[in-house]
């Protein structure tokens, strides 16, 4: 992506998330029995499913990788990666902060944390083998294979997590959201869509940057 | 030689290796019967909380042992460059990767059944009908854990920091295995009606199946050089 494109998608993020604070904090009405503390919900739904969104991209890079051997699904997966951690943070911070009032408790072992928490240590396992595990030549097939197995297990995951806690569900399964409150949450999804494909891409870039560097490192070494 | 003959090949060896030496049997059953020892100073489990707390302590006896013996079963192929001669012998590579699971497996099981007379006589359970259904669990579970522990053996073999890597990639990875376990044993102990426990052996057998068949499939982009 030229520059130029690169500071009107950041200028586009920067507005939509001016516009999803503003909707969080100014225009959604207050709920009435939780009170001010639920509109920590706007930011954790949409940082959840970004986190998904980020999982379920590191599994198709990292297959796409296997077959093509092509260093640029390599880089789209390790950022992806990174990105699902990071987000998988937002929520498992936005969480508790939530909880503290409303349970009582800042955690408690029910079904949703728990799996979060089990996918979440997945993927930072997955990063700690790219930085500590190998030298460069192997660690993107060794990435990608457990890419791979890390995606496959998340059904796994929630079934197992849902039967050992079915009594402790304490998520909503089905909210019936007011419109404004209903628009909020779209603006948000939208902003933070749009935040995770900016930062993907910032990611990519630096990442394409640091593997062209190496490799005029490598040439000059062979000269 | 067929796949089948070949991963014969592989078991046989490894099962005989381990017939001549014991370097892993032995530690791992010791590992567990220290791991219930520190279980039971951490929370008093002679008493009535045995059967909430027993599976538990059990499995992540079994799941720690687990680790010293899948670290063992790539690495000693390490040495005098025994691993570059199965990987050269024509044929599927895989093969080498069904017949290392297979050798976790019996190793594994050979561990549990060693170490459960110990944990029935430490924690006052006197044997009983509960023992059959056990025996399968004990079967499932170790299936779980050999099928991706064999693959993440492979792998951490190769890498730096090898034995801290292992269980990080390991214990989130069986997550679901492990609480089907734990679960399942809790309901076997306290003798409930066998029915409510299918829908954990049913996730166990799932992980098995599904693992063991993307071990088969990706082993090779493991193993490469």
């Amino acid at each position: 992506m030229s520059a130029r494109l690169s500071n009107l998608f950041a200028a586009l993020v920067f507005l939509s998330m001016i516009a999803a604070l503003y909707a969080v904090f100014f225009y959604v009405p207050t709920e009435r029995t939780m009170g001010l503390v639920q509109r920590i919900f706007y930011f954790h739904v949409p940082a959840a499913i970004s986190a998904f969104l980020a999982f379920f991209i590191v599994f198709v890079a990292s297959i796409q990788y296997l077959r093509t051997q092509e260093m640029k699904w390599d880089r789209l997966a390790l950022s992806a990666a990174e990105l699902g951690v990071l987000f998988g943070l937002i929520v498992l911070i936005t969480g508790p902060i939530w909880a503290r009032p409303i349970w009582g408790v800042y955690w408690r072992w029910e079904p949703r944390l728990t799996s979060m928490l089990i996918l979440f240590s997945m993927y930072v396992a997955y990063l700690m083998v790219r930085s500590y595990g190998t030298s460069s030549a192997r660690t993107p097939r060794l990435a990608s294979v457990l890419g791979i197995l890390a995606f496959v297990n998340v059904p796994l995951v929630y079934y197992s997590v849902n039967l050992w806690a079915a009594e402790q569900q304490l998520h909503p399964q089905k909210i019936a959201l007011d419109p404004p409150m209903k628009y909020t949450l779209y603006i948000c999804y939208a902003a933070f869509f749009l935040f995770f494909l900016f930062l993907l891409q910032r990611r990519l870039e630096l990442e394409k940057a640091a593997d062209a560097l190496t490799d005029l490192q490598q040439q000059l070494s062979d000269d | 030689m067929s796949f089948f003959s070949r991963t014969l090949a592989i078991l046989r060896k490894d099962l005989l290796a381990e017939w001549r030496t014991k370097e892993r049997l032995s530690p791992m059953v010791f590992f567990v019967l220290l791991t219930l020892l520190v279980f039971n100073f951490s929370f008093e489990l002679g008493g009535a909380a045995l059967h909430e707390i027993g599976p538990g302590v059990l499995w992540s006896a079994f799941v720690f042992a687990s680790l010293l013996g899948l670290n063992r079963s790539f690495v000693d192929e390490r040495e005098n460059g025994c691993l570059d001669g199965l990987l050269l012998a024509p044929g599927d590579r895989s093969a080498v990767y069904m017949g290392k699971m297979l050798g976790n497996l019996l190793f594994l099981l050979a561990v549990e059944l060693i170490s459960l007379p110990f944990f029935t006589l430490f924690f006052n359970l006197s044997p009983g009908p509960f023992l059959l259904p056990l025996l399968g669990l004990f079967l499932l579970g170790s299936a779980s854990l050999a099928s991706v522990g064999t693959l993440f053996a492979a792998m951490s073999s190769n890498m730096r920091l090898r034995e801290l890597l292992l269980p990080l990639l390991l214990l989130p990875m069986v997550m679901p295995a492990l609480i089907s376990c734990v679960e399942a044993t809790a309901l076997v102990l306290k003798g409930d009606e066998l029915a409510r426990i299918a829908p954990y052996l049913q996730i166990l057998a799932v992980f098995v199946v599904v693992f063991t068949t993307l071990s088969l499939l990706l082993f090779e982009h493991v193993i490469e050089e």
